[in-house]
């Protein structure tokens, strides 16, 4: 056991490093850990040798693997239940376009000018269709769109935006067999049940410390999981769908999310990360860096392609539509969820990985550099361009005093 | 003439000093006092964090929000009080519109050189983009 405890702490010390890494920069914990996984790889690899780190042990790749499912779980569960019931509609063209627009575009990209196999095209496609839903939630906030129509169905659409995603992870490299027949019948099954049983189950024993909610949530998302990966699909669709039916359940209660929360990003998901970016491999990124720039760029034109006109069609101004717009190509978690699962699965070398990640973790900081060098604060006011011609962006107006206080 | 005057606060001490200054500037105009805090997501968010960062920084709020209302509250001062989320400038130069705030104040801390290159500090943000006058008060090292 000396071994494996040695091992996690190296790996815990990592995850700390990183989580004080994303204080400081401000980023999300997840792309610090990708980005500290793939240089500890290469500097431990360098110079202690690169089976240090043991990414393949089996006792990692089971928490890193919980980790990815326990993150799409709680993915889901931030769904709204109530707004997605009374605008599927809409929310699932919107959610439908910005899905197919990168999906089908990247993978022509990856197809016809990277010149990857068809397998491998189809996996950038959908590792470059995702969008995260969180960060156009705070984009929301920040307009005050989050109660109208607009901002609802916007959000609405990036979950089935991420839906689509991990439907597609889920059965674009599974062989259609009795296996998944009997994975779409359980599933189904599954789906229709647990939205009854959990609150009542939750009720009659839960709220005491031996924390049965989080045993039996694991027990469906494993139990789920298992079944797909005997199916030879993705554990993270059964996750993602047990999320979005138990939203208005396990969802709304707080404290139950918060928990689960503690447990996913202070032991899981920093395995998961880590761990996805030591499959990085720098020296193949820089013997082709092109392949990550047209992806970032295909990804990018084809969001705004897509979506862009669908939140002018909804009557948003032009700015705060491109702003919208920019965050939904924002998309670190799906993403590298599905380059991991192509390269497991041979579907992708470790080169085209290495790109696909690197295209992602841009994907979630170009379009947010973007958006705030443009429209940030200018896209809230009314006469900027008639200051900004005037006088420098930071230059101090003549009323403006700094005053040091007594 | 200033009859509204908004003030920037997140509890820090140079927040704190600012909160000092605009309730002596607000009492000296008979002006009504906006108090607006920010919950700030990351710049650079993620799946399921970012709304976990923003759901702890809106409890973070509450409980800031609470003291600047303790504070206020022994003074006579008519005071209205904001929770926003987003970037703390461009949330202050909202509501400094919205509001038809004549004066705005807020507090000076030090920051990161990635934040500068980033997005430059709250302070000049605010000086550069708001339509009215703007006091940024510096926090004032505690006396020896």
């Amino acid at each position: 056991m000396t071994e494996i405890w040695a091992q996690a702490a190296l790996w815990l010390g990592l995850a700390l490093i990183a989580t004080l890494a994303s204080i400081w920069l401000r980023v999300a914990t997840a792309l610090s850990e990708i980005v500290v996984g793939t240089i500890a790889q290469l500097v431990i690899g360098a110079a202690l040798g690169g089976a240090l780190l043991a990414g393949d042990a089996s006792w990692l790749k089971f928490l890193a693997g919980a980790g990815a499912i326990v993150l799409t779980f709680l993915a889901g569960a931030e769904l709204d239940p109530v707004v997605f019931r009374r605008q599927w509609k809409e929310a699932g063209a919107v959610g439908l376009v910005s899905f197919a627009a990168p999906f089908l575009g990247c993978a022509a990209v990856a197809r016809f000018v990277l010149g990857w196999s068809v397998d491998s095209s189809w996996l950038a496609g959908i590792a470059m269709s995702t969008t995260s839903v969180a960060v156009v939630y705070a984009v929301m906030l920040e307009f005050g769109l989050n109660k109208t129509d607009y901002g609802k169905t916007v959000l609405a659409a990036c979950f089935v935006t991420d839906l689509a995603t991990v439907v597609a992870l889920g059965f674009l490299f599974a062989p259609f067999s009795m296996k998944t027949l009997i994975f779409l019948g359980v599933g189904v099954v599954v789906f229709f049940v647990l939205p009854w049983v959990t609150p009542r189950f939750f009720r009659r024993f839960g709220g005491r410390p031996s924390e049965l909610e989080a045993k039996f949530l694991m027990l469906c998302l494993f139990g789920m999981g298992a079944l797909a990966s005997w199916a030879d699909s993705e554990a993270v669709l059964p996750a993602y769908l047990i999320g979005m039916v138990l939203a208005g359940t396990v969802g709304k209660d707080h404290e139950l999310v918060r928990r689960l929360r503690t447990l996913t990003f202070g032991l899981l998901t920093p395995f998961y990360f880590i761990r996805a970016g030591s499959l990085v491999s720098i020296p193949a990124l820089v013997a082709a860096p092109a392949a990550l720039l047209v992806l970032l760029g295909a990804k990018m034109l084809t969001k705004v392609i897509g979506v862009y006109p669908v939140t002018r069609r909804y009557g948003a101004p032009k700015k705060e539509a491109a702003y919208t717009t920019l965050l939904m190509s924002t998309g670190l978690t799906f993403g590298t969820i599905s380059a991991l699962f192509g390269l497991s699965h041979q579907v992708i070398d470790q080169g085209q990985y290495s790109a696909l990640v690197a295209a992602v973790i841009g994907s979630a900081v170009v379009p947010t550099l973007i958006a705030n060098a443009f429209f940030l604060p200018r896209h809230l006011l009314k006469q900027a361009s008639e200051s900004e011609s005037a006088s420098p962006a930071v230059e101090t107006p003549p009323e403006a005093h700094v005053r040091r206080a007594p | 003439m200033i009859r509204k005057i908004l003030l920037g606060y997140d509890a820090s001490a140079a927040s704190d000093q600012a909160m000092n200054f605009a309730a002596d500037l607000a009492q000296k105009y008979g002006a009504e006092l906006h108090v607006l805090v920010v919950a700030r997501p990351p710049d650079f968010g993620d799946e399921v964090e970012a709304k976990a960062a923003i759901e702890s920084a809106q409890r973070h709020n509450d409980k800031v929000l609470a003291k600047a209302r303790m504070h206020l509250s022994q003074t006579s001062l008519p005071a209205r009080f904001h929770a926003a989320v987003g970037h703390p400038a461009e949330q202050i130069v909202r509501h400094a519109e919205t509001q038809a705030v004549d004066h705005i104040v807020v507090g000076h801390r030090g920051h990161t050189l990635f934040e500068r290159w980033l997005i430059g500090s709250v302070a000049r943000q605010v000086i550069a983009y708001a339509n009215c006058s703007v006091t940024v008060v510096r926090a004032q090292p505690p006396a020896a």
